[in-house]
C-alpha cells in the first residue's frame, strides 16, 4: 500500500507540473476528480474493453512522449494528406503538431476567430483533413465513452468531419459511469458549452439491423490514454 | 396532415400487411435481432430495474410541473441566445419554420432524424415553399427516396430488405446494383456529406431538454444530428412540451435505459448537448438557434388523468418490436407517424380524430407494458381510449364488420349480466362447437363467425368448467 500511495502522490505532482508547464491548457477546466487509490488501472482497463466492444481501438496507455511517437506512427501507417489538431490537446499539442510536421505531414491547428471568411476557410480545410486529433475532457469506463466539450479552440467538427478520429484522454479523467462524468462536468459547464458524448465510431443499423461503421462521422476511433509518468 | 386516413383504410392496410409474408420475414428478423441485443445488455446491467423506476419517477414529477419547468427552460435558452417559439398546433410550428427558412434565405435544409417533425408534416410544407429538404438519417434518407413515411420510430426502413434498398439506390441514385449494407452506406455517406457542407439550415428533434442548464439533448448513432446542429448557420430544434426534465443529474437515468431498450446499446454513439448558438470565436455551431416547443394535443393529454401517463414516453420503439400486431401488419398500416402500441395511445391526440380507431388495433397482450423502459401501462390507456371513443357523441365511421362486432359485443354484454342464461348458453354453444373441433382446436367456423377463424384458431371447448375460471386458477 505504501508504494501505491507514493505512486499516486508522484502522479499528482507530475500532473500538476504538467498542467502548469503547458501554455495551451484550457483555463476553465473543472476541478479534477481523484479516483480512489489503485483504481485507475482498473478503470482504464474497463474503458478499453468497452471502447473495443463498440468498434473503437485503444492505442495504448502511454506517457506523453510515447503518445507523440504513437501518433506519428499512426500517421505513417495511414499517410494522411492533412492532419487537424485542436489547440490545447493533450496538454501540449504544439509538441504533437511539431512532431507530425517534422515527419513531413501537413498539419492544421484550429484557432479561434470571429471573422466569417476565416471561419469558412477553416471549416473547408477541416472537411478535407484525414485525421482529427483532440483531447477529451472525460472518459467513461462503463460504456467506453469520451466526453468532448466544444470550445473556441476545439470545434465539434474536429471530431466529426475527418474520417479518422484520434482522441487523447488523461488517465485521471477516466470516471466510472455517465452519472460521474456529468457530475464532474457540472451544470455550469454544460450551460455554457456544447458537448458530445462519443461512444465508438459513427454507426448505423438501418439496413436490416446490420451494423455498419462510418455513416456520417468518423469511420475509425483510436484512443490514447495518457498516464504522465516515465518510470 | 395532407389527407386524413379513415378507419376503412386502416382495415384494408392492416389486412394487406397481415397477408404480406415477405414483410413478416423482415419484421420478425429485425425484431428478433433487436430483442437479442436488448436482453443481453439489460441482463448484464444490474441496476436496470432501479434505473427504470428512477426514470419513471422523474418523468412523473416533470409532467406534474411542466409549466414551471418549461418557463425555466425557456428562460435559460433565451439567456443563451436562442429564440424560443411555443407552437399550439402543427400548423403554427410549420408556419414558423417555413417563415424562418424564407427569412434567412435558406435553399437547402438538412434534417436529423425527428419524429416530431413527421408529426407536424414539416417536409411537405417546406417543399411547397420551394425549399429543398433532405433527410440525413440513413433510414429516413431511404424512405424519403422512396417517397414514403417511416414505418418504425427508430428503424424507419425496417420494412425493406437490403435488396429492396439496393434496387432503390440503383434506380434513384444511378449506382450499380449492390445489396451490401456497407457499400450502400458508403454511397449515402458521400452524397449526404456534400449536402451537410452546403446546407444553410439544419433541423433536428430533441430527446430531452434539461431545465436547469438549458441544454437540449439529441441522441443518435450516425452523426446526422451532430452535423445538422453543428454545420448550418441556422439551426432549429423541434420538441414536444413533454421532453423537459428538471436537472442534469436526472439525465443519466434516462440515457442508461434509452440506448439499451431502443437499439441494445449501452449508450448510443453520439449524445449531443446543445445549449445555444456559437459563442464569439467559436469555429462551428449555428449563428442563430431556434427552439420550437410544440403542444399539438399534448396539453389535452395532460388534462386526462389516465392518458397523462403516455407523455412519459421516451420514444425508444421497444413496444413496437414486441407487439404481435405491429409485427404482423407493419408500421405503415397504422397511417400515423407513431405506429405500434405507443402510437395507438398518442396518435389520437397528436394526429387527430383520424387515428381514433387505433386503440382498437390491439390484442391487449401486455408485452408493451412489460418492455416499456418507463413502465407506461399501455393496455390500461388503450382500454381508456376505447371507452372514451365509444362514449363519444360522434363515434367513428366503422366499416360493416366492425359495426357487427360491436353489436355482437353489446348482445353478449346483455347476456353476460345474467349468470344463469350465460351458463346455459355456454353449454349450448360448447355442444354445438364440439363436432367442429379437431385436435383441441377449431380451425373453421360457420358464418357469421367464419371471418374470425380466417386468421385465428379457436380452442375447442372442453367439458367441465369454463376456461376463464381455469386461467384464474392458473394465476393463483
Amino acid at each position: 500500500m505504501a508504494e501505491l500511495h507514493k505512486l499516486v502522490a508522484a502522479l499528482r505532482t507530475a500532473l500538476e507540473a504538467d498542467t502548469a508547464a503547458s501554455p495551451h491548457a484550457p483555463a476553465e477546466r473543472p476541478a479534477m476528480p481523484v479516483a480512489p487509490d489503485g483504481f485507475r488501472a482498473e478503470l482504464a482497463a474497463r474503458f478499453a474493453r468497452e471502447l473495443e466492444a463498440v468498434g473503437g481501438r485503444l492505442l495504448g496507455i502511454l506517457t506523453p512522449a510515447e503518445a507523440i511517437d504513437r501518433i506519428v506512427a499512426i500517421a505513417k501507417e495511414t499517410n494522411p494528406r492533412l492532419v487537424a489538431i485542436a489547440d490545447g490537446a493533450a496538454g501540449d499539442c504544439a509538441a504533437i503538431a511539431a512532431a507530425l510536421d517534422a515527419a513531413g505531414f501537413a498539419v492544421m491547428r484550429t484557432t479561434p476567430t470571429t471573422d466569417d471568411g476565416a471561419r469558412a476557410a477553416i471549416r473547408d480545410r477541416l472537411s478535407r483533413a484525414d485525421i482529427g486529433i483532440a483531447e477529451a475532457d472525460y472518459a467513461i469506463a462503463s460504456t467506453g465513452t469520451l466526453a468532448v466539450l466544444s470550445t473556441p479552440n476545439r470545434p465539434s467538427s474536429l471530431t466529426l468531419l475527418p474520417p479518422s478520429s484520434v482522441i487523447i484522454v488523461r488517465v485521471d479523467r477516466i470516471v466510472t459511469d455517465l452519472a460521474a462524468a456529468l457530475e464532474a462536468l457540472g451544470p455550469e459547464t454544460l450551460a455554457t458549452h456544447r458537448m458530445t458524448l462519443i461512444t465508438g465510431p459513427s454507426r448505423t443499423a438501418d439496413i436490416e439491423k446490420r451494423i455498419v461503421l462510418g455513416v456520417h462521422g468518423p469511420k475509425s476511433l483510436d484512443v490514447i490514454v495518457v498516464w504522465p509518468h516515465d518510470d | 396532415m395532407t389527407e386524413s386516413p379513415k378507419p376503412r383504410d386502416f382495415f384494408q392496410a392492416s389486412e394487406a400487411g397481415a397477408a404480406d409474408h415477405e414483410l413478416h420475414r423482415k419484421l420478425e428478423s429485425a425484431s428478433a435481432r433487436h430483442l437479442g441485443h436488448f436482453v443481453q445488455v439489460r441482463d448484464e446491467f444490474a441496476p436496470y430495474e432501479d434505473e427504470r423506476s428512477a426514470a419513471r419517477a422523474i418523468k412523473q414529477d416533470s409532467i406534474g410541473r411542466l409549466d414551471e419547468l418549461l418557463i425555466e427552460l425557456t428562460r435559460r435558452l433565451e439567456a443563451h441566445g436562442c429564440k424560443v417559439f411555443f407552437a399550439a398546433d402543427a400548423a403554427e410550428a410549420r408556419d414558423y419554420i417555413v417563415a424562418l427558412a424564407r427569412r434567412s434565405g435558406a435553399h437547402r435544409i438538412v434534417k436529423g432524424k425527428s419524429m416530431t417533425t413527421e408529426e407536424i408534416a414539416l417536409n411537405p410544407a417546406l417543399e411547397q415553399a420551394g425549399i429543398e429538404v433532405l433527410e440525413t438519417d440513413l433510414g429516413e434518407y431511404i424512405v424519403q427516396l422512396r417517397g414514403e413515411p417511416p414505418s418504425h420510430i427508430i428503424t424507419p426502413a425496417i420494412h425493406l430488405s437490403k435488396e429492396d434498398i439496393g434496387d432503390l439506390f440503383h434506380v434513384k441514385l444511378g449506382i450499380p446494383y449492390t445489396p451490401e449494407p456497407a457499400e450502400l452506406t458508403a454511397v449515402a455517406r458521400s452524397r449526404l456529406r456534400e449536402s451537410f457542407l452546403r446546407a444553410d439550415l439544419g433541423i433536428t428533434g430533441v430527446n430531452f431538454a434539461i431545465a436547469e442548464t438549458g441544454s437540449l439533448i439529441v441522441v443518435e448513432n450516425e452523426g446526422n444530428g451532430r452535423m445538422s446542429s453543428t454545420l448550418p448557420e441556422v439551426f432549429v430544434a423541434v420538441m414536444g412540451i413533454e421532453k423537459v426534465i428538471p436537472k442534469l443529474a436526472d439525465l443519466p437515468h434516462f440515457l442508461e435505459i434509452l440506448g439499451r431498450t431502443a437499439t441494445g446499446q449501452k449508450l448510443t454513439t453520439y449524445t449531443n448537448f446543445i445549449q445555444g448558438p456559437r459563442a464569439p470565436g467559436e469555429l462551428d455551431g449555428p449563428r442563430e438557434m431556434h427552439v420550437v416547443i410544440l403542444d399539438n394535443g399534448r396539453s389535452a393529454m395532460l388534462a386526462d388523468p389516465v392518458l397523462r401517463e403516455a407523455l412519459m414516453c421516451i420514444r425508444c420503439g421497444a413496444c413496437l418490436n414486441v407487439c404481435p400486431v405491429y409485427r404482423r401488419i407493419g408500421g405503415h398500416a397504422y397511417q400515423s407517424p407513431y405506429p405500434g402500441p405507443i402510437g395507438s395511445i398518442i396518435s389520437p391526440n397528436l394526429v387527430g380524430s383520424a387515428a381514433a380507431h387505433l386503440p382498437f388495433a390491439s390484442t391487449l397482450c401486455g408485452a408493451c407494458k412489460d418492455v416499456c423502459p418507463v413502465k407506461i401501462d399501455i393496455p390500461r390507456i388503450l382500454l381508456h381510449l376505447r371507452w372514451k371513443e365509444s362514449a363519444s357523441p360522434t363515434p367513428p365511421q366503422w366499416p360493416g364488420a366492425a359495426r357487427r362486432a360491436r353489436a355482437g359485443a353489446r348482445r353478449f354484454a346483455r347476456m353476460a349480466r345474467h349468470p344463469r342464461t350465460m351458463r346455459l348458453m355456454g353449454r349450448i354453444v360448447a355442444l354445438m362447437l364440439r363436432p367442429l373441433a379437431h385436435d383441441g382446436w377449431i380451425r373453421r367456423m360457420p358464418p357469421p363467425f367464419g371471418n374470425w377463424t380466417k386468421l385465428r384458431d379457436f380452442p375447442a371447448p372442453r367439458p367441465g368448467r369454463p376456461r376463464a375460471t381455469e386461467n384464474q386458477d392458473a394465476k393463483l
